[in-house]
């Protein structure tokens, strides 16, 4: 089963789930319960929204600098441009 | 490439964007799915405005959004073609 597959149907499954529950099909407990149903989907934007934001948070607050990779790579880069230099070919 | 110690600047914003995450996510799910279940005379209920505006402010949010990204393509699209225009008119001339 693809990946496209799976999350089809759990799509699907949720989506029917949501359907029956919206459309008052099967009895819910409280009248209450019918003021929660219709803002579940919004409700799941916004937290997809803020759990976005939150993994991005995350990245930026725990990536750290690799100073001997940052030198290295200055060095291959000065590397490559004499070589190609000598082959004729002007870069920066 | 970039200045050698931005270290702390890049971790307070990775910090306050998980802290604004955080927030935004406890305050409205508080909002949307607490507050039915709690008493119309509850201290809590004055934290927060009347429902209609939970569904509101996050669809204004995302037709801005939307439209933000919409004009920006545009722009870009729009001045791409411009100058493939103009490069096709110096061919021609030339």
């Amino acid at each position: 089963m693809t990946r496209a597959q799976q999350t089809l149907s759990i799509g699907l499954l949720v989506a029917s789930v949501y359907m029956v529950a919206f459309l008052g099909l099967a009895p819910l407990p409280a009248v209450i319960q019918n003021e929660l149903i219709p803002v579940l989907p919004i409700w799941a934007i916004v937290s997809f929204g803020a759990y976005l934001l939150f993994k991005l948070g995350y990245g930026v607050l725990t990536f750290n600098d690799v100073p001997e990779a940052r030198a290295e790579l200055m060095r291959e880069i000065q590397e490559a441009r004499e070589e190609l230099k000598k082959k004729g070919v002007e870069v920066d | 490439m970039s200045t050698p110690n931005n270290n702390l600047l890049d971790r307070l914003v990775g910090l306050s964007m998980l802290v604004l995450a955080t927030t935004v996510f406890l305050y409205y799910t508080i909002w949307t799915l607490l507050l039915p279940f709690v008493d119309p005379t509850h201290p809590l209920q004055s934290a927060f405005p009347p429902r209609v505006w939970a569904i509101r402010i996050p669809v204004i949010l995302i037709l801005l959004g939307g439209a933000v990204v919409g004009s920006f393509l545009g722009m870009v699209m729009i001045r791409s073609n411009r100058k493939k225009a103009l490069k096709a008119q110096q061919k021609k001339a030339s």
